[in-house]
């Protein structure tokens, strides 16, 4: 008999890892400015892990959330707090900080029990300005909108002082959350959040607690969001409001949908797409377009973020990993390729 | 205590006038979620283009003699309604037609894309700047009993009202007003009664540009002009559901409600109590969250949550 995962390809997955390991070494012999690359590759790795987190929420059990931003701010102040201010060691503020926002997810969550769609999509908007006014309010502990610096980790009396250190702590939870994710969305519980998604009324027949998985819902993917928050403090060592604005959560939304849906991997290529796209191409295209007309980056970002996602929604519904899906199925048949299947 | 009482009164005009405005963005969007059940979420974005198409306009004719007063504004107001026009059948073809038979999410989430789309564009075309439009009804005030209320936001109360009125009329009388709600039932079973489904989702779509643009150019001289006001409409929301999503007169009043609990708590509130200072751009939210955790069809919306 099968095994749950036994149609899983996953001899993939050990050399996909040895490349994430020597990938700074390559950058490292390849370029003198590999210090950057590393220092982009810690923002994409943070953004993957809440990334795959709303794709929990809004790709698998269909919960929009426009307010994520709102999470990894909690977490990023909660673990920037909790450490310097209350003397909690960085490596039990990485367990604890998640579990906190995690809350907050559950309380966040209540309202979904009663409402979805669009009046979701608005209520999780609230909650991210809420919880950024709050920031500001709560001036005591955060510095209001001066922002507040965070110590560097400290794990097992290891310091993390550079982007080199910082990127095999990033990625060593990137590689955590997008296996373990998996498990999980392969097993009972996450295709009872598919049975949500498709339809509440079906899967409450079969037996699905819908308050109970809803919830759930919204606690892991507050989870993976307050976890990404604590990375994103530490190791940015900066964090003001400015960093958690009403464009972040849509740009997360971008993310994933770009990547595809409802797929952790899709999340993942998305998120790597995005960022890469904003660090390394933008500045391009800025320069080239600054010789025309006088722009901003944040201007020119929007536009290009914006076209992206506008044209995959029209073109590619199903995103980057749809799309490879697509290839994969036509090489396979490749002769025989019955007509019009992909239209 | 007369003092208290006056300065409340005064908040709750202005609150009045401010609220007109939501009011105006809520209607542009409850057109569209009448007949399409799309929520635009660039509604905002439409009247900051609508602004700025007026307002090039204006400053264009500036120039010439006998077109730089009330004559070259109404020319401009013109021209930004023929362009809301053009723009409304451009959006329809770009965002409605292709993705009519997607989900309502992939919809909203084009709109959200439009937006962000719009305002970078507006940025690029109109730089960073913020500009002053004048108000073309002058800055003259008008006193009440001891009450300030300037010529504009009466303007402003006033045009509100007619236009609610007039959609009103328009959705429960006329003939295209029932087939428009006819689609939002049933597309399928309004095309088969032979509306033409296709034109009345390109109307919605234009009505809904020139309430934008109406607004727009009603707002700009109060706010004056830059390319974040769009954001205004975002806080539009919170009034639409207030009021009763897809409830033309819900528009009105929970704009109006929201408008007045936003200056009342920007006044007196937080003069009062220091507390409220700290929540004041937020309290349309919490009031949102509220309303949806309480009743979520808002005052005028019907009871529609299918339980599960």
């Amino acid at each position: 008999m099968k095994g749950r995962y036994a149609d899983e390809n996953l001899k993939w997955i050990a050399p996909l890892i040895l490349l994430v390991i020597l990938l700074p070494f390559l950058l490292r012999g390849a370029t003198f400015s590999y210090r950057y690359y590393l220092y982009v590759l810690n923002i994409a790795g943070i953004y993957t892990i809440l990334a795959v987190g709303l794709d929990v929420l809004s790709g698998y059990t269909g919960l929009v959330s426009l307010g994520h931003a709102g999470f990894l701010a909690i977490g990023a102040y909660t673990s920037a707090i909790l450490v310097d201010q209350a003397g909690v060691p960085f490596g039990l503020s990485l367990i604890i900080t998640p579990l906190i926002t995690g809350l907050f997810g559950i309380v966040v969550g209540f309202p979904a029990l009663r409402i979805s769609g669009m009046y979701l999509g608005l209520t999780t908007m609230g909650f991210g300005f809420i919880v950024r006014r709050l920031i500001i309010a709560l001036r005591t502990w955060t510095e209001g909108s001066a922002g507040l610096e965070v110590t560097k980790p400290l794990l097992f009396g290891f310091t993390f002082n550079s982007d080199w250190d910082n990127y095999f702590l990033v990625y060593t939870f990137v590689i955590l959350v997008i296996v373990s994710i998996r498990r999980v969305m392969k097993s009972k519980v996450g295709r009872a959040l598919m049975a949500i998604r498709d339809s509440e009324h079906a899967a409450q027949a079969a037996g699905v607690n819908l308050t109970r998985y809803k919830l759930f819902a919204f606690f892991l993917s507050a989870v993976l969001a307050g976890l990404a928050g604590v990375l994103f403090a530490h190791t940015m060592r900066f964090i003001s409001t400015d960093h958690f604005d009403i464009l972040l959560s849509i740009y997360f939304i971008i993310m994933v949908l770009v990547g595809g849906v409802g797929t952790v991997y899709g999340a993942v290529v998305g998120t790597l797409f995005i960022v890469l796209l904003d660090f390394l191409a933008i500045p391009i295209f800025k320069d080239w377009l600054g010789s025309f007309v006088a722009v901003e980056v944040a201007d020119i970002q929007s536009l290009i973020f914006g076209l992206i996602m506008f044209l995959f929604i029209i073109f590619q519904p199903m995103g980057l990993y749809g799309m490879w899906l697509k290839m994969r199925i036509y090489w396979k048949l490749f002769p025989f390729n019955p007509k019009k299947r992909f239209t | 205590m007369t003092d208290t009482l006056g300065g409340l009164t005064q908040e709750v005009v202005s609150g009045v006038a401010l609220g007109c405005i939501y009011a105006l963005i809520a209607l542009g969007f409850t057109l569209i979620y009448k007949a399409t059940e799309v929520v635009n979420f660039a509604q905002g974005e439409l009247m900051m283009v609508g602004a700025y198409v007026n307002f090039f306009i204006v400053t264009a004719l500036l120039d010439i003699p006998l077109l730089n007063g009330a004559m070259g504004f109404l020319l401009a107001f013109a021209g930004a309604v023929a362009f809301a026009f053009l723009f409304g059948t451009f959006l329809d073809l770009i965002i409605n037609r292709p993705l009519k038979d997607e989900p309502v999410f992939s919809v909203i989430m084009a709109t959200i894309s439009m937006a962000i789309i719009l305002r970078a564009v507006m940025a690029l075309i109109a730089g960073p700047m913020t500009r002053l439009p004048v108000s073309p009804f002058g800055s003259g005030v008008v006193k009440i009993g001891g009450i300030v209320i300037s010529v504009h936001d009466l303007f402003i109360i006033s045009s509100a009202v007619a236009l609610v009125c007039g959609f009103y009329f328009f959705f429960n009388r006329t003939k295209w007003g029932i087939a428009m709600k006819a689609t939002s039932e049933d597309p399928m079973a309004a095309s088969l009664v032979g509306i033409p489904v296709k034109k009345v989702y390109r109307n919605v779509w234009i009505f809904s540009m020139v309430v934008a643009t109406v607004g727009g150019v009603l707002l700009a001289p109060k706010t004056l002009l830059d390319t974040n006001i769009g954001f205004l409409g975002l806080k539009a929301f919170p009034a639409a559901v207030l009021g009763g999503f897809g409830s033309i007169p819900g528009a009105i009043v929970g704009g109006v409600i929201l408008g007045v609990i936003e200056t009342v708590s920007m006044g007196t509130l937080s003069f009062h109590f220091p507390w409220v200072k700290e929540i004041n751009d937020i309290i349309v939210w919490i009031v949102l969250i509220a309303v949806l955790m309480i009743r979520p069809a808002g005052i005028f919306g019907r009871e529609e949550i299918d339980r599960v």
